[in-house]
């Protein structure tokens, strides 16, 4: 049966003494996903991988995984497997007896065990490490331990709790698409916890962004990015934009008017702001286009124009960050890609036109 | 010139320094160990004399090992040293245990009072174990066993005593290593379909057992050594081997004791042997390092 839930969470809440870690949190994971729980450091996304694991127990709501509620059930009697954020191997064993400790556990047999090690540690291609002790392995190959040793056991999920948090850029990098080809070839649920963003971004089939204990937007990576629903979410990934501004209308188009009375058109505005209440638009860098005064730019009802001044430039090799006071007395930051290099760069004080689609402008609570 | 007079003062003050910090390590180890190193020496000594050397004999060795007394002494120490080191070793390994993972009404007194045997002076805590023994009315009466071939009759009262200090010593030694564990091991054991019997008994334990066995080891040594406790706590006709030198020393110090002294002094040393290589092969690597080993 395709699209079987993996892990199922019903009002969970988790308040230790009278601080609440997770507030009423309904989640539904479905089998074979890569889901991240995403957010700040205390937004209870680690308290809630820790309920799932076992090692927290829920103050109320229930737990299912693979369909069967957990309860109080401890975490040795729970079909899922955790890599640690420091993969807490044990010091004292071998490479094979950290692997093989689930299976023997489990008393599995021991040629039967000797078999399913060498599978994992190929898997992870750490062959011929098996006699190594922890400490003489690198941190990326200790991470590949720990992800061998959880994946040995086939759990239903694996729970994965800021994995790559101990590496440096270039190996997460390298790990992330490891993490990711990884998960598809085994097909194994994984509920991902992390603070970093683009790490969430690039490997998630979903993510749930997380603050106070609550799930503040739930969807896939573009979803997130390109269509946040609150503040916290449009500010936390990415880079953003906010420009104060007054709700014209939200019906049947959306419209806001900015400092010094400038109209824009808007896409989106949040569920229950009504006309004539502040609010807060939300522009990526990379959605705002500039013009010179003598370029034709486009016009319309979708199209947001406002007129500005360049104050400053950041060159950053992909693209250039340029820094534009608007008319009105905001700033705004547009990015543009380093298309062309021998196009003539802004140069400092020029007037700018700065545009655009009402598409990419979303209004949320101030 | 003045530049150049406090130039070759400081120059001076360089060469000086090192040699000055030479012969005061010489002085350390002189006052540390020179008493030790005649003591060695004089075990040798072929004449009553303390004081004169007359040349070499292993005279003095040879009565030793004729002497029952003594010989019964030394048995009476390394059997309250074994039972009562068994017995702390476990006991203070399980109250580290509950001290340091669990939270519960009045552990602050619990706490500091496994300190207080640490901290009060032998004497106090030996006059203690006294009355205690004596209003109780338990303990004098002896433990009669065969050890290493030998009959004894150990007070329990000396058996309990020792264990009573010792528990104390383990138990410090033994939270150190508790608290410096990484506590998410037990929880990746318990993740791996560990029971709590196993996470302790396949990770926890192995990972304390340098500790345990540092505990134990500074146990067995202090109950080897410990004078003043058991001499109030054993009562009539009960030597161990501190208590019998000391008896021995009323009546001046004698060749025997030298050679008792580097007899001990030899353990010592093979227990320090032994701690550190047992620490190697429990695998602490990093241990193993900070030994140069």
């Amino acid at each position: 049966m395709p699209n079987t839930i993996a892990v199922e969470l019903r009002d969970v809440v988790k308040a230790f003494g009278s601080v609440v870690a997770v507030d009423n949190l309904s989640l539904s994971i479905p089998d074979g996903e890569f889901f991240s729980l995403l957010g700040p450091s205390g937004c209870g996304k680690t308290t809630t991988l820790r309920m799932i694991a076992g090692f927290e127990m829920p103050t109320s709501g229930e737990i299912d995984i693979a369909g069967e509620a957990q309860g109080y059930r401890p975490a040795h009697r729970r079909p899922v497997n955790t890599v640690f954020q420091h993969y807490a191997l044990f010091p004292h064993m071998t490479v094979y007896d950290n692997v093989a400790f689930g299976l023997q556990m489990q008393k599995v047999d021991k040629s039967a065990i000797a078999r399913r090690v060498a599978e994992s540690l190929d898997l992870v291609q750490l062959n011929g490490m098996d006699k190594r002790r922890p400490k003489q392995l690198s941190g990326g190959q200790q991470q590949r331990v720990a992800l061998a040793r959880a994946l040995i056991n086939r759990p239903k999920v694996l729970l994965l709790d800021e994995p790559l948090g101990a590496l440096d850029l270039k190996l997460r990098k390298e790990m992330q698409v490891e993490l990711k080809t990884l998960q598809q070839e085994v097909g194994i649920t994984f509920i991902y916890v992390t603070h970093d963003q683009e790490e969430a971004l690039t490997m998630s089939d979903r993510i749930a962004v997380m603050d106070q204990g609550r799930v503040q937007q739930l969807g896939v990576p573009e979803d997130i990015y390109e269509r946040p629903v609150s503040r916290f979410v449009a500010d936390f990934i990415g880079e953003t934009n906010f420009l104060h501004c007054m709700v014209m209308q939200t019906a049947p188009r959306g419209e806001v008017e900015l400092a010094g009375g400038i109209r824009v058109p808007v896409s989106w505005i949040r569920e229950g702001i009504s006309p004539g209440s502040q609010a807060l638009l939300s522009l990526r860098p990379e959605k705002i286009n500039l013009f010179e005064l003598s370029d034709t730019y486009p016009t319309g009802p979708d199209s947001a124009v406002v007129h500005g001044h360049v104050e400053r430039l950041v060159y950053v090799g992909t693209d250039t960050h340029h820094t534009i006071k608007l008319d009105n007395g905001a700033t705004v930051i547009a990015r543009v890609q380093n298309f062309h290099v021998e196009e003539e760069p802004w140069e400092i004080g020029e007037e700018v036109i700065v545009q655009w689609d009402a598409a990419h402008a979303r209004v949320f609570r101030e | 010139m003045s530049a150049a007079r406090s130039s070759s003062e400081g120059r001076m003050r360089a060469r000086l320094g090192p040699w000055a910090l030479v012969i005061y390590g010489i002085l350390a180890f002189a006052f540390l160990y020179l008493p030790i190193i005649i003591v060695v020496i004089f075990s040798f000594n072929d004449s009553r004399s303390t004081a004169q050397w007359s040349g070499f004999t292993m005279r003095w060795y040879q009565e030793l090992m004729g002497d029952d007394q003594i010989l019964l002494s030394l048995w009476n120490s390394l059997f309250v040293a074994v039972i009562s080191t068994l017995i702390a070793t476990v006991l203070g390994t399980l109250a580290a245990l509950g001290l340091e993972r669990y939270t519960f009404r009045g552990k602050l007194v619990v706490d500091s009072a496994f300190y207080l045997p640490i901290i009060i002076p032998d004497i106090a805590m030996a006059i203690m174990l006294l009355i205690f023994f004596n209003t109780s009315g338990i303990g004098f009466e002896p433990w009669r066993v065969s050890f290493l071939g030998t009959r004894l009759a150990v007070p329990y009262s000396v058996i309990i005593g020792h264990v009573a200090f010792n528990i104390a010593f383990v138990t410090v030694v033994v939270r150190a290593r508790l608290a410096s564990m990484d506590m998410t091991l037990e929880e990746a054991a318990s993740d791996l379909y560990a029971n709590s019997w196993q996470t302790f008994r396949r990770v926890t334990l192995p990972i304390l057992m340098p500790g345990i066995l540092g505990g134990a080891l500074l146990a067995f040594t202090l109950s080897l050594d410990d004078f003043v406790i058991t001499f109030f706590t054993s009562g009539a006709g009960f030597n161990t081997l501190p208590v019998r030198v000391f008896g021995m020393i009323k009546r001046g110090v004698t060749p025997e004791i030298n050679a008792i002294s580097t007899l001990m002094l030899l353990a010592s040393f093979g227990l320090i042997v032994f701690s550190i290589l047992s620490r190697r092969r429990s695998g602490s690597d990093e241990e193993a390092i900070q030994f140069g080993l």
